[in-house]
């Protein structure tokens, strides 16, 4: 997004170039005017249902809340504890192992078979649906499905092995593949929003650009570097944002399908913070757990954006 | 150059495109059926009987439509799709009309410290649901003078277990702002400008001139949040205690409860029931939803 985020929006420079006018003025207040009662409502909403619940979780994190009526303020105990608690550190590990695997991988995949689609081919209203069936269902619904593949039984995954003569796999109760099978699930479930997401960013890009690069003798991979990848700058990072938020809030899938195990195998962050909010009833360590995790998020983010500036510069 | 020498040249081009042509055409095929195999594995299971189940198979032996009319039997699942539609429809108008004026105020409007309120809602879109959980629910059962609250906040239940709960707190999410946003900044002021000149009023130009202009964003907006709303799971079984407003996915819930003897031919016949609405939808959105979306972004 940064590309998009520099650039002063024209609505904002443009009234500085004309003359400071009474009628100019007053056109200028008569759009801020409106500007704020459009966007009031999305403040309010934001603040009573956002902003303040997050200002009480952080307060919560400080404090021995647990459903109850009595509290003690308790400082950055709940924060040096977690740091001694096995089950949170498994969780740490897995949720980053599960977003430093799943992001690039999803985000590659989706980027190639966008550019796949973006070719005038037969069958796109078909290629796109099926992309993106996996996307609107609801995780429980595909939990429950990859369930039933990944039975050791009679499941789809070890059925197809099997043609090949490779020996059944245990998938989900298997200390070695619990993680990966999940992630997996992850990719596949995740790869429709942001193959439209580039899809739709594809088309986007100057046609004009692309034919004059082909006509000054530009190939299809210095087209690509040259042409294409600069223009998706802005959608990059809108996906790498929303994939880095999903992958931190991996929960459905790991709770319909292995709730965290074997043993913690695949226990992350938000299953962790659930378990100890609402099954162990320590809502002040729980609330300290997410205040990491909304940390690691933005850390996340901010390489990301870094990333993409050295990307930018070069 | 002789004639030959250009026949021969585009001859090699014309070959070597047609080969990617079939890379392309094999490549998106193994893929699309990778992506649709758990689907038609689902289908399968949900016509298979419980015995079939016990070893793997492809086909069932016979269809067992009775399997669909079972798992309806085993919940009210016509309660359940109608619970979903309201709170999907609710959250999406909510949503269209809150996010829209808030995206354009952002991306077209003079407001003082826009680009401050853009990352405010940047930063928002990091927050993942699950963390204002507790809080939320705290709030939503203190809304003043809802299901027997005082003007306080005190003394009743608010927002639990009403529509308004399972429709406003989820509606509205920053990330629609913020994609709302992105389309307008690509629509040129001019067409603001010239309409001004015409003497229309700020809520004219953002409703008559510049909103019908992102028409394909709007469709992407009411497809994301459809979705959101349609496979909320969370926060549904949180806020509501009877059957009576309960969403699909709950419904669904019922089958998966107790994994030691899940019934896989009901819960895959309820699986399918909850999955086909949404395809039905992408099927019907999917060309307007994509086109119009890469659309707003050179036209403008």
């Amino acid at each position: 997004m940064s590309a998009t985020l520099e650039r002063p929006s024209p609505a904002l420079t443009a009234p500085r170039t004309v003359a400071p006018g009474k009628d100019s003025r007053k056109l200028i207040r008569s759009q801020v005017r409106a500007g704020w009662v459009l966007i009031a409502p999305a403040l309010l909403h934001s603040g009573i249902f956002i902003v303040i619940p997050v200002i009480f979780a952080i307060g919560l994190s400080f404090t021995d809340y647990s459903f109850g009526d009595s509290w003690a303020w308790v400082g950055f105990q709940n924060y040096s504890d977690l740091f001694n608690d096995a089950d949170f550190r498994a969780a740490l590990k897995n949720t980053i192992l599960y977003a430093v695997v799943v992001i690039p991988i999803s985000m590659a995949i989706s980027l190639f078979i966008a550019l796949g689609l973006n070719q005038k081919i037969r069958g796109l209203a078909f290629f796109r649906t099926a992309f993106y069936i996996p996307t609107v269902t609801a995780t429980v619904a595909v939990a429950t499905i990859w369930l039933w593949i990944y039975n050791p039984g009679s499941g789809l995954a070890n059925g197809f092995l099997s043609l090949f003569g490779f020996a059944p796999s245990s998938w989900l109760s298997d200390p070695g593949t619990a993680l990966p099978s999940l992630m997996v699930v992850g990719i596949w479930q995740g790869l429709g929003t942001k193959i439209i997401i580039y899809l739709a960013a594809l088309q986007g890009v100057s046609r004009d650009l692309v034919e004059s690069a082909s006509l000054d003798g530009a190939g299809r991979w210095q087209r690509f570097v040259n042409v294409t990848w600069p223009a998706l700058g802005p959608v990059q990072f809108f996906v790498l944002i929303t994939s880095i938020v999903g992958t931190f809030q991996v929960f459905d899938l790991v709770y319909v399908m292995t709730k965290g195990g074997p043993g913690t195998e695949t226990t992350v962050l938000v299953l962790d913070i659930y378990q100890n909010a609402f099954q162990a009833l320590r809502l002040g360590y729980a609330s300290a757990e997410t205040v990491i995790m909304m940390i690691l998020i933005a850390v996340f983010i901010g390489l990301g954006r870094l990333l993409q500036r050295a990307d930018v510069n070069d | 150059m002789t004639s030959a020498t250009v026949s021969v040249v585009s001859e090699t081009k014309e070959s070597t495109v047609r080969t990617g042509r079939i890379v392309l055409y094999v490549a998106l095929t193994v893929g699309a059926i990778l992506m649709i195999t758990p689907f038609l594995w689902m289908v399968l299971t949900a016509f298979k009987s419980e015995l079939e189940i016990t070893k793997f198979s492809w086909l069932p032996g016979e269809l067992r439509w009775n399997n669909f009319v079972e798992a309806m039997q085993t919940a009210p699942f016509l309660r359940y799709f109608r619970n979903s539609l309201i709170i999907a429809v609710g959250e999406t108008a909510f949503t269209l009309a809150v996010c829209t004026t808030a995206g354009y105020a952002l991306a077209k409007l003079p407001i003082r410290g826009a680009k401050a309120l853009l990352s405010y809602f940047i930063l928002l879109l990091m927050v993942p649901f699950q963390i204002i959980l507790v809080p939320l629910f705290l709030i939503v059962k203190s809304i003043p003078l809802f299901g027997g609250n005082n003007i306080l906040g005190q003394g009743g239940i608010g927002w639990l277990n009403s529509w308004w709960g399972l429709i406003i707190p989820l509606g509205a999410a920053p990330l629609f702002t913020f994609l709302a946003r992105q389309f307008y900044v690509s629509i040129p002021n001019e067409l603001a400008q010239a309409a001004r000149v015409d003497g229309l009023g700020e809520f004219g130009i953002f409703w008559r001139i510049m909103t019908p202009l992102i028409k394909p964003a709007l469709i992407t907006i009411c497809v994301f949040q459809i979705e959101a709303a349609w496979n909320g799971f969370l926060w549904p079984l949180m806020i509501t205690t009877s059957d009576a407003l309960r969403p699909l996915q709950l419904g669904l819930a019922i089958f998966a409860q107790n994994p030691a003897e899940v019934q896989w031919p009901y819960l895959m016949a309820g699986t399918a029931l909850a999955t086909l609405p949404m395809i039905v939808m992408f099927v019907f959105a999917q060309k307007r939803f994509v086109e119009g979306m890469a659309n707003v972004g050179i036209k403008g």
